[in-house]
């Protein structure tokens, strides 16, 4: 048996999947599309079912991609119950989901959580009455605290082997025959092959929905003529577009039902919400704050960080030392072996010390509610680089290191922010880029020329951002947000949101970063570096005025970014690199590694956010930025 | 008196009287519970470019400045 949790954002879905997540036996990643939805499998009371963690949703008629993933599921998959989870605290909205649930015909168990919270809010239903109303079984739970969910999933189980689809709605008279006009039309053996109820994919059609459309298109070209007159008289009747008629009809539906089943009283107390936003949303305070939270969540991740990743590098390097002392050094054995070590430990340095507290403070601060008000405020300013509110979260993050940033990239909705997001991210210098510039820049050339580099970095990425999003017109009509009353995060689902993310650095960017130490191993197990130097030459040392040897540090500098000023050292035989490399040369060395090819742990959840052509452009994009910043360093250079 | 929800004082109530743009706006305002005819109060109005915060059926909502601008809404009269 398969039951789906189904539910509009925010209405505590997590929660509920989290305490029955504990009778779980094993929990795995649904198999293709994405990692978005996860199945469970739980045992209750001798039953076994599969329990599915779909998306939250608004409604069933949106063309966000959480929407159409979550629609998928249902028709393609046809789960054999859909538990409804309404947030009981804004009953009217939520029920619009309902209704056109209603409509599938799954077999459906309305789940009306946070009542406590609605009592609060002065929102008194009448469970009883509603469930009447829409001839469905409704169990009331408060989720986070387990409190309703044994019984919810008791009569989870008995409606689904009862089968029990709940009451039809019925729209105005007018908009009734046209949508059973038009379901004549399409007959049950078309709906049939689609997957849905022939009334669905009718009242689909007339909201203008785009996937049914062209399904439907395919089948029966003949009849989108017919669609359109349909649509047309639902306009002209009512004096605004057909998907609106339909959804107003929803809407007042809703508001009915709302009315019949639930009693608002106006709660005297102001509550705890409006208390902290005034300061939090305050239109000038509240970047005070936002700066004052980003901060620290910056500066936590990365003490925090500073103090683990240490010990553990010099732990490694006593084993490589440990090592050469038994493997005779030089050998093949202990090239491989070295490699293993660097790619391995490079995973460690980064997975314990900056991934597991960035993954526990962006959860946390999600799970909190402040995420969006942090989108609200930031919304104008990211505009102007054509991105919106919500990726200022990554931006900070990226000073650290690149990858946990371009994971937070996952919390914007639309994948072309993400993308933007992801490859502006890329060109902020992290944590390793920030010791070269510290290291060249700031030691030899002055303070001054540092800060100058970090603010020219500011202005190169807003360029970027804007030419990117020239390229990707931002096609969305802006923002909307819902904005969340605050909740006290629980332990287990930031720990649960904490392990999803982090397996996939484990499974997919650190496998990468081993094979690659290995190979570079290798190279210099072969003494390739000459080969390289050359081969890379005419670009170092013609174009870009370098001495030579750099070569080679720029290509391990692409596994790692620390290894770019380590290999330099080595590259050049001489720390002080002032009796090497002239001021120009560093300047230009500097710029040319603050932009060019992120590292292989970034490229590697480039590649998992936004698919390999992304990461292949990410590469050749900020490349070409750091070739043509180099550039322009040697001009300045040259004509003063 | 109408106009544009961006245009809207802090404090003040409104009702929503069209929404104007396309079909992919009126769907993704619909699923926050922002219809013709509802009653919404502003609780942060869009100054400057700003986002709009408003409050709706019992939850608050942000709305982005070009999209606030989209929504024409009718000022109640008491307020």
């Amino acid at each position: 048996m398969r039951i789906a949790l189904v539910g509009q954002p925010n209405c505590g879905k997590s929660a509920l999947f989290n305490s029955v997540a504990g009778y779980k036996t094993l929990a795995s990643n649904f198999p293709g599309t994405t990692v978005d939805y996860v199945t469970s499998r739980v045992s209750f009371n001798g039953d076994g079912f599969a329990l599915v963690d779909l998306p939250g949703i608004y409604s069933l008629s949106g063309s966000e991609r959480e929407e159409l993933l979550a629609r998928r599921y249902l028709i393609e998959e046809r789960p054999d119950l859909v538990i409804n989870i309404m947030d009981a605290s804004v009953l009217s909205r939520s029920l619009e989901l309902t209704l056109e649930l209603l409509e599938l015909k799954i077999p459906l168990v309305i789940c009306l959580n946070m009542i406590d919270e609605a009592a609060r809010k002065g929102v008194e239903i009448d469970v009883d009455h509603m469930s009447q109303d829409l001839g469905v079984p409704i169990v009331p739970t408060i989720a986070v605290r387990g409190q309703g969910v044994p019984e919810l999933f008791k009569t989870a189980i008995d409606t689904a082997k009862r089968g029990n689809t709940g009451k039809t709605y019925f729209l105005s008279l007018d908009v009734e025959q046209a949508v059973s006009e038009l379901a004549g039309l399409l007959g049950e053996q078309t709906a049939g092959k689609i997957g849905v109820p022939v009334r669905l994919l009718a009242i689909k059609l007339l909201e203008e929905d785009e996937e049914f459309e062209s399904a439907v298109r395919k089948i029966h070209p003949e009849l989108m003529g017919e669609v359109e007159r349909l649509r047309r008289n639902l306009a002209e009747c009512h004096g605004r577009p057909s998907d609106v008629v339909i959804s107003s009809e929803r809407h007042s539906l809703a508001l009915n039902l709302f009315e019949h089943v639930a009693k608002v009283r106006p709660s005297g107390e102001k509550s705890f919400r409006d208390q902290v936003d005034k300061y939090l949303m305050h239109p000038v305070l509240g970047y005070v704050f936002l700066a004052g939270i980003l901060f620290f969540f910056f500066w936590f991740v990365f003490s925090f960080g500073k103090h683990i990743e240490e010990p553990i590098l010099t732990l490694f390097g006593q084993f490589t030392t440990y090592l050469s002392r038994h493997l005779s050094n030089g050998s093949l054995l202990f090239t491989l072996t070295n490699g293993l070590i660097q790619g391995f430990s490079g995973g460690i340095g980064i997975v314990l010390p900056y991934l597991i507290p960035f993954l526990l403070g962006l959860s946390l601060l999600e799970d909190i509610g402040y995420l969006p008000r942090a989108a609200f405020l930031m919304d104008s300013i990211m505009h102007a680089i054509g991105l919106h509110g919500k990726s200022i979260i990554p931006f900070v993050l990226s000073y650290g290191c690149n990858v946990p940033a371009i994971m937070g990239v996952r919390i914007m909705e639309r994948s072309r922010d993400r993308f933007i997001t992801a490859v502006l991210v890329t060109l902020i210098p992290c944590a390793a880029r920030t010791t070269v510039i510290f290291a060249l820049v700031a030691f030899y050339l002055g303070p001054m020329h540092a800060l100058l580099l970090y603010l020219l970095n500011i202005v190169v990425i807003a360029a970027a951002g804007k030419v990117l999003s020239r390229y990707l017109p931002d096609t969305s009509p802006g923002m909307i947000l819902e904005m969340p009353s605050y909740k006290l995060p629980k332990f287990s689902n930031v720990m649960r949101k904490v392990w999803f993310r982090l397996r996939e650095f484990v499974v997919i960017a650190w496998p990468i970063l081993i094979v690659g130490s290995v190979i570079l191993s290798l190279l210099e197990y072969l003494q390739l570096a000459e080969l390289i130097n050359g081969i890379l030459s005419p670009f170092t040392s013609w174009l870009l005025g370098l001495p030579p040897e750099v070569g080679i540090t720029l290509i391990f500098g692409i596994l790692r970014k620390e290894l770019t000023l380590i290999m330099l050292v080595q590259a050049l035989g001489t720390s002080n690199f002032a009796s090497v490399m002239t001021g120009e040369q560093m300047m230009v060395f500097t710029v040319f590694s603050l932009f060019y090819i992120p590292c292989l742990a970034t490229l590697g959840m480039l590649r998992s956010t936004i698919g390999n052509r992304g990461m292949l452009f990410t590469l050749f994009f900020n490349t070409a930025i750091g070739t043509l910043m180099a550039l322009v360093f040697r001009g300045i250079y040259y004509w003063y | 008196m109408i106009i544009t929800l961006e245009k809207v004082k802090d404090g003040m109530e409104a009702v929503v009287k069209q929404i104007h743009g396309g079909h992919n706006i009126r769907q993704k305002l619909g699923g926050l519970g922002v219809h013709p005819q509802d009653k919404l109060k502003v609780l942060r109005s869009g100054f400057l470019g700003g986002p709009v915060l408003i409050e709706i059926h019992g939850t608050q909502v942000g709305i982005g400045h070009g999209m606030a601008q989209k929504i024409e809404v009718e000022l109640k009269e008491s307020s």
